[in-house]
């Protein structure tokens, strides 16, 4: 046995202990059944229709014997076949499993790690900043303010990788409510009222439905539409607009977020979701919030789109079921 | 007049650099301050000291920051000193957790030193008033 084979062996054990039953229980129950029922078959044929144990005697028995023989090694051979196919689903299931286990501790092990001299960083600084340890003059304080907003931008990328492991390695539970989605995109607004005044861009409301409400978690949806605003303020230059729209469309409740900034070219669309993907590298940002926002809504069993025009702006369309009872798995 | 005695803050945390962050932190607004490093130090320093808070840190060496707030919180001698927790730590409800557990605040680092300095008065002017 190779050392392959060795591993994909402990990785069946740790897998059907997580199951909590054995898989090949269920394998070996099956294939009783298909040995019990032909054997019944041919015992209630034997004696209730041929009436005689003769026909077990001379050439028609030996016929008997060998078609039973050949049967039941029939039956071991596909045995022996499908536990092996289910062997190796088995192992690679187990190794899928236990690689995004290893990617996940890694990330929760790293982030947590850097959050420790992060944090270290950002207070020493403030003290500095602050002349708790001596005088500062100006200049001094322009760099720690940037050391400050370096930190920050730290800090958010951190914060944003642990979110997305989170979501991708499902520890996340969702506490669904009926929310009232005009209600949660109310308060987003007013906590980006400041981002938006600064640039002089007008958020526009236009709520069709007030009381359109929807299953879901209000911190996870509430991250998804602060994501989808201040990205539609970060693009959008001075003086413009964002529009953030609720509307009923028949079972689905549709939330769009049209910005007037510079748009995205089609090629650059598709790259839109991936992590890390910034494609405008000017304007500060982690690179996750999208990848975050399309992950809260695809747990919420919706989807979003994105539709844009080169110097027309960017519309993001959120849609989500108002009743996850209508949704098929 | 008689000059008002300064609170006392336990920090329990076991990074240095944090440590000597926090105690500037709150050596600039006069507070007195107590270190330790790890869980059990923490326990017999709270215990000595009785301070007027406790800074604890979640991921502690010997026992870990949720023992040290049991342990706190089920002596009849330090039940009522506040204790704020500062972690690292991502887990789901584990903000819930402690406060059902007796913290009176949760902050996640990198914390905002300023937030936190106004929730350190905040606490300390209410449980002096009491």
């Amino acid at each position: 046995m190779n050392k392959q084979d060795k591993t994909n062996k402990i990785d069946h054990k740790l897998v059907m202990q997580e199951l909590k039953e054995n898989p090949y229980k269920k394998l070996n129950l099956a294939f009783s059944l298909m040995v019990v029922v032909p054997f019944l078959v041919f015992f209630y044929l034997l004696t209730s229709r041929f009436f005689t144990i003769g026909i077990l005697i001379g050439n028609t028995g030996f016929i008997l014997a060998t078609a039973f023989f050949i049967s039941l090694c029939g039956f071991y051979i596909a045995y022996s076949i499908l536990k092996n196919i289910f062997s190796k689903i088995l192992a690679y299931a187990a190794q899928a499993k236990h690689s995004d286990q290893l990617k996940s501790t890694f990330v929760a092990t790293v982030s947590h790690e850097l959050k420790n001299p992060l944090s270290s960083i950002k207070i020493n600084i403030y003290n500095i900043f602050a002349g708790f340890i001596g005088q500062v003059n100006e200049e001094q304080k322009n760099v720690l303010g940037l050391c400050q907003s370096t930190i920050e931008r730290m800090a958010r990328l951190i914060n944003g990788l642990l979110d997305l492991h989170k979501i991708e390695a499902g520890v996340i539970d969702l506490k669904r409510n009926r929310l009232n989605l005009a209600e949660i995109s109310e308060k987003q607004i007013k906590e980006l009222q400041i981002l938006a005044d600064k640039k002089n861009i007008k958020i526009i409301k236009e709520f069709l439905d007030e009381s359109l409400s929807v299953w879901g978690d209000e911190d996870k949806l509430s991250q998804a539409i602060v994501n989808l605003l201040s990205n539609g303020i970060k693009f959008t230059p001075e003086n413009g607009t964002v529009t953030l729209k609720i509307y009923p469309d028949d079972k689905l409740v549709k939330l769009e977020c049209i910005d007037t900034g510079s748009g995205i070219p089609d090629d650059k669309i598709g790259m839109l979701f991936n992590k890390f993907e910034r494609l405008n590298a000017t304007k500060e940002g982690t690179g996750l919030g999208l990848a975050i926002t399309k992950d809260i809504v695809e747990m919420h069993r919706g989807k979003i789109l994105v539709e844009s025009q080169v110097g027309q702006g960017s519309k993001f369309i959120v849609v989500l079921p108002r009743d996850l009872r209508l949704v098929k798995r | 007049m008689q000059e008002k005695a300064a609170k006392k803050i336990l920090i329990v945390e076991d990074e240095k650099e944090l440590m000597l962050g926090l105690a500037t932190l709150f050596k600039s607004q006069g507070y007195l301050i107590i270190a330790a490093y790890d869980s059990l130090f923490g326990i017999s320093s709270a215990h000595k000291e009785k301070p007027d808070l406790i800074i604890l840190d979640l991921g502690l060496p010997a026992g870990g920051g949720l023992y040290v707030l049991e342990n706190l919180k089920n002596s009849v001698e330090t039940f009522d000193i506040p204790v704020l927790v500062l972690t690292a730590q991502q887990g789901i409800d584990l903000e819930e957790k402690v406060k059902q557990m007796g913290a009176i605040a949760y902050f996640h680092k990198p914390f905002d030193p300023e937030l936190l300095l106004n929730k350190i008065k905040s606490i300390l002017n209410i449980s002096s008033k009491a």
